[in-house]
Order: C-alpha cells, then sequence, then structure tokens
C-alpha cells in the first residue's frame, strides 16, 4: 500500500468527489461510495494491497470512534 | 383465493427388513466394515465396496429412500459424483432420468447481470451438472448394490449405542424384531447432520446456525423455459428477494424462495400461500400443480478430524456447508469414494491402517474449503447489516455494465472437485483427472473411469516408454495394485492411443512421462524421466506403504 502523495491534482479530485456527492441523500452518498470502492479496487486489482487498504481503513474507524 | 393441486404422490420402492442371524446367536459376530446410514453417501461407499468385491454391512433405521416424503432435497450432481456413478454403473439412469445443464444466469431484479457456461472448462465424458431429485439416486445406488450382491442390507436397523474398542467397535442395533449387538473392525457413520454417533462419542462438530430461511416449492408446470440455472439476488416477484430456479427429472421444478427471517415457516410453506408466491411468478394464465413444499433453514458445522481410531465420518455426519452451489451432497460421495478404494486396499491386505489417516488428511480440507466458499455466497444472499445491503446493491448495480462486478455477484460458486494439498502420500498435492475419453491402439474406445472401473489398482500412464523399460517396471512393481498402461509407442504393454488432450490435461506428454493416476481419479505423481524404481516407489508413497507393512 502505497501512503505517500501520488495524486497529480489532489484538489481537484477532492472536488469532483463532493460535486458528486452533491444533492443526495445520505443513502445514495453510501450507495455511490459503494460503488466507487468497487470501480478503484478492480483499478488496484492487487490482493495484498487491496487487504492493505481495507486493514488501514478499518483501523481508523477504531482510533477515532470514542473521540468526544 | 385460488386453490392450488397437487400431483399424485411418488411411489418410492421399499424393501424388507430381513432378521439378521445376530438376533438368535450367542456371540457376538465382528464385521470388517459396518456402515450406518443409507443415503447418499453411505449409499455410494457400499457401491464402491461392493464395486470392488469388498463385503460390507449397511445399516439403515427406514426402509425406503428419500426424507420427509418424495422432497428433491439434493437436486445438482457435480462431474466428479457423475463420474464416480460412471465407474459404480449407475450414470447411465441417471443421465437417462436427469436434466443435464451447464449454463447458468443470474438475475438482479428484471436484469440478467451475470452468466456461465461450466462446460468450457470440460473435457469429460460426464457433462458439468445433471439435476435429478435425491431419492432417485439414492434408488438407483440401492438397486446398484442390491445387483452387485456384496452388501448385507440391513433396513428398519436403528443404532442405539456405540463404544470404541481397543481393536474396533461395539454397536447395539435396535430392529422389529428385537435388539442385537455387533462389533465392526471400522464403522462408517454416514448417518447426516444429527449424526447419533458423533453424539455418544461426545465429538465436537462447531455447528453455527444461519437465519437464513428458505421455502422449496417442486412444481409441475407448463411453460417452456430452457434447461438452466436461473437465480435471482432479488427478484421482484419475491418481495426482492433470492429466487432459485432448476429443471429436475419428469417435468417437476424446483424453485426456492428467500423468506424473511422472522417468516411463520409453516405459514409460508401452505399450499395457498405458496401457490400465490408463484402465481406472481409465473403470470395468471399458467397453470401448475405442485409436487412437494416445505421450508428450510440452513446451519453448518465442521469436525476437527473425519477419523476418531476405527470410527470414520463421511457426508453430512462430518460436515454440513450451506446450501448454494451444490456442495453438500456431492462432497459426501467424493468423501466415500476417497474412503472406498483405501478401504478395498486394507481389506485385501495391499495397504495399510496408515492409508485410511489421508481420507482424514485429503476430505477434512475440502470440506474446510467448501465451508469458506458457501459461507460467502451464503453472506452476499443474506446480508446481515445496512452497510452490506449497501455494498451488494452496489455490486449488481456495476454488474449490469462492467464486466469486473460480476465477478462479485455470487449465488453460488458451483461444487468442484477439490484439489487435495501436499501431504506424505501426496507430495505434489493431488487433482482429480477428469473422465478423458480414449482409445486403444486398436480404436477401441475406452475411458478413464472404465480403466479403473475393475477391481481396485492405480493407474500408470507412460509416454512410450521402450520395451525394456515396461518389463523391468512389471517386474519392479509385480506386487503392487497397478496397471500399467502406454500412451502411443511400443512398449509391449497395453496401448493408448497418443492424444493431445489426454497430454495437455494430465500435465505431461513429453516421451518418456509418467502419471499415476489412483482408484479414485486423483493425479498422484508427475515423474517425468522415470524409472521402474521410482515408478514403485511413487505407487508405495501414494499408498502409504512404509517398512513395516505391505
Amino acid at each position: 500500500m502505497i501512503t505517500e502523495p501520488r495524486m497529480p491534482d489532489p484538489d481537484g479530485f477532492y472536488a469532483a468527489l463532493l460535486a458528486a456527492h452533491e444533492g443526495r441523500s445520505e443513502a445514495q452518498s453510501a450507495d455511490l461510495n459503494a460503488r466507487l470502492v468497487l470501480l478503484l479496487a478492480n483499478q488496484c486489482a492487487d490482493q495484498d494491497v487491496l487487504l492493505a487498504c481495507i486493514q488501514a481503513a478499518a483501523e481508523e474507524d477504531l482510533t477515532t470512534t470514542n473521540t468526544p | 383465493m385460488e386453490t392450488f393441486a397437487f400431483a399424485p404422490a411418488y411411489e418410492l420402492p421399499s424393501w424388507p427388513f430381513t432378521p439378521p442371524p445376530e438376533l438368535n446367536g450367542t456371540t457376538v459376530v465382528r464385521h470388517p466394515i459396518v456402515i450406518v446410514g443409507a443415503g447418499p453417501s453411505g449409499l455410494t461407499l457400499a457401491c464402491d465396496l461392493a464395486q470392488r468385491g469388498v463385503h460390507a454391512v449397511l445399516l439403515d433405521e427406514d426402509d425406503t429412500v428419500g426424507v420427509r416424503g418424495a422432497s428433491s432435497r439434493g437436486i445438482c450432481y457435480a462431474q466428479k459424483s457423475l463420474e464416480i456413478f460412471e465407474r459404480l454403473g449407475i450414470y447411465e439412469r441417471i443421465a437417462a432420468k436427469g436434466i443435464t445443464w451447464s449454463f447458468g444466469r443470474t438475475f438482479s431484479g428484471e436484469q440478467e447481470v451475470y452468466n456461465f457456461n461450466l462446460q468450457a472448462n470440460s473435457v469429460s465424458k460426464q457433462p458439468p451438472f445433471i439435476n435429478l431429485q435425491q431419492f432417485y439416486v439414492e434408488w438407483f445406488l440401492v438397486e446398484r448394490i442390491l445387483e452387485l450382491g456384496m452388501t448385507d442390507v440391513r433396513w428398519k436397523s436403528r443404532l442405539t449405542r456405540v463404544e470404541q474398542l481397543a481393536d474396533g467397535v461395539r454397536l447395539d442395533i435396535e430392529t422389529p424384531a428385537g435388539s442385537y449387538t455387533i462389533e465392526a473392525d471400522r464403522l462408517i457413520d454416514a448417518t447426516g447432520a444429527n449424526s447419533p454417533i458423533r453424539t455418544q462419542l461426545g465429538i465436537e462438530a462447531h455447528a453455527s446456525r444461519s437465519t437464513d430461511r428458505w421455502c422449496i416449492s417442486d412444481v409441475r408446470f407448463r411453460k417452456p423455459l430452457p434447461t438452466e440455472r436461473w437465480t435471482w439476488v432479488d427478484a421482484p416477484f419475491n418481495e426482492g428477494r433470492g429466487v432459485w430456479q432448476h429443471l429436475m427429472a419428469d417435468g417437476v421444478w424446483r424453485i426456492d424462495y428467500q423468506m424473511p427471517e422472522d417468516c411463520d415457516t409453516a405459514y409460508i410453506s401452505q399450499p395457498e400461500v405458496a401457490g400465490a408466491r408463484l402465481r406472481q411468478q409465473l403470470g395468471p394464465d399458467v397453470e401448475f400443480e405442485f409436487v412437494w413444499i416445505g421450508p428450510y433453514g440452513y446451519r453448518d458445522h465442521l469436525l476437527d478430524s473425519f477419523r476418531h481410531g476405527h470410527v470414520f465420518f463421511i457426508g453430512d455426519a462430518a460436515h454440513v456447508v450451506s446450501p448454494f452451489g451444490a456442495r453438500g451432497g456431492n462432497s459426501g460421495i467424493q468423501d466415500a469414494a476417497n474412503l472406498g478404494w483405501k478401504l478395498a486396499l486394507v481389506a485385501q491386505g495391499k495397504a495399510g491402517d496408515a492409508l485410511l489417516d489421508s481420507y482424514d488428511a485429503e476430505r477434512q480440507p475440502a470440506a474446510k474449503q467448501n465451508l469458506q466458499v458457501t459461507s460467502r455466497s451464503a453472506r452476499f444472499l443474506a446480508p446481515r447489516s445496512p452497510a452490506e445491503h449497501t455494498l451488494r446493491r452496489a455490486v449488481v448495480t456495476l454488474a449490469a455494465r462492467h464486466p469486473f462486478a460480476r465477478a462479485l455477484v455470487n449465488t453460488g460458486r458451483m461444487s468442484v472437485a477439490n484439489e487435495y494439498p501436499a501431504a506424505p502420500q501426496l507430495p505434489e498435492g493431488g487433482r482429480s483427472v477428469q473422465n478423458l475419453p480414449l482409445r486403444w491402439a486398436d480404436g477401441r474406445e475406452t475411458t478413464l473411469m472404465q480403466l479403473l472401473a475393475e477391481g481396485t489398482h492405480c493407474v500408470g500412464l507412460w509416454f512410450a516408454p521402450t520395451r525394456e523399460q515396461a518389463s523391468a517396471a512389471l517386474e519392479a512393481a509385480a506386487s503392487l495394485p497397478l496397471r500399467l498402461l502406454a500412451v502411443g509407442g511400443n512398449s509391449g504393454l497395453p496401448t493408448l492411443q497418443a492424444d493431445e488432450q489426454l497430454a495437455s490435461h494430465l500435465g505431461i506428454g513429453d516421451t518418456g512421462g509418467f502419471v499415476l493416476v489412483r482408484p479414485d481419479a486423483y493425479r498422484a505423481a508427475v515423474l517425468a524421466k522415470p524409472t521402474p524404481e521410482t515408478i514403485a516407489a511413487a505407487l508405495r508413497i501414494a499408498l502409504a506403504h512404509d517398512n513395516s507393512n505391505p
């Protein structure tokens, strides 16, 4: 899993992501995110990297949920 | 309210209870092999042994086939099972009665999202699948067993107590004419998911029960549909839940409807309720009649070891998986075929007890793999949280447009002949060899299963050996159960025609190469440059011989 910055235009990517979510309900946003995850996973297509990304994302959740 | 008719009930065969001699005996008789349970795995084992000329006692508490009447139960018989049935002499009956298929389609809502054709990877004489009601398979097996005449089949005989002895097992058996006790050198438990033997011996099965609920409808109707496996992840005619649809023998369709977890199982199985569901699926004009309706939930369990002393667990007694992918009955049949030749060679004094340990070493990992595969299908089909529903919705939405997502749609990964891990008797691991069509040098047709059907031996396929090599190898393996055949060349051995498909399927083909195929059609060894000594050594390894036994 690569965690060093690689995206050529981070702000542009983030803006596009927000734009895609604009006007969607919470459920519709969740659907969009799920589709996006699957599409991106297929771009990566490296099982070890995918599992490392799943783990990294899941760990983040555990360290932040109890913060007031 | 519309009322729905039932077809006349199937008339299942029954066989007479014959009081066994032990009922009036004064001494406890010992039998070499006792099998308990005449379901698919117990019957396959008895038939496999009989085909090999090995006697066994088969006990069953019932006197007929089928479970809960003529429910269709296990309906999809996979290629490996069909190849086993070919070797046992009942394949033709199964093919004539059943429905051959290889094509499956998966739908979400009204849309097809995925399809597969299993024929693409097949080189076997047998098709990828035949659908047939389970009671027919049991019926054909019983008739074949009776025809072979090697098995002491004891109907209406219920095992009430089992005890491990130092050198065998003691069994108490209850019959309509009274109770008696026998002993067995080896006991095979094929009593199914609720095995009383397992319970009495205190063996942990690690069971877990699913909350997923289904209703089976076996139904006959006049609507021309292709003989394909159709599955809906979320059928509009079943309130967005799963539906399975298969054609079986006698024009009967098996349709499985996924039900709400908290459903009343008696209510959902009432003819009016099941009929209303079907009416919604088929539209107003289709005539149909029910053959059988019943609810089911499923569970899974897996024994840590399939052998406990003198007791061997096969089929559902050893493992139960969720039903998706037809990995239950088919793996029980494969358990039986794995154990059959090993028991036969031990009974004939051609292998030692160590060979029987390999049954557990091969079939327990196979069951573990089946459990993992089917659990993943079950989880796809019954999401447990809003997040799981969201992810599945994403998968099926994308699958309609993007091929990559179709690989994630999981309505069951169909049963395969599991590969076996590397072990002392299988140094490179083992994989199944399909029932290849073959030709003798003179043009006569044969198949791998025909080569394996008589007696109990490994088949050695040697690509164009010399005369000197062939006669030296015959001498080196003279005391071993080996049928040595040449593929091409002029060696003086019985010779098959060289054939590209054979070579590529076996994974070898260069002149001089050698492949050892076990009696269960698993590839045990590949030798690129064999000698008479390495051939004999490969055979001894496959049979788990050591210096102290044959």
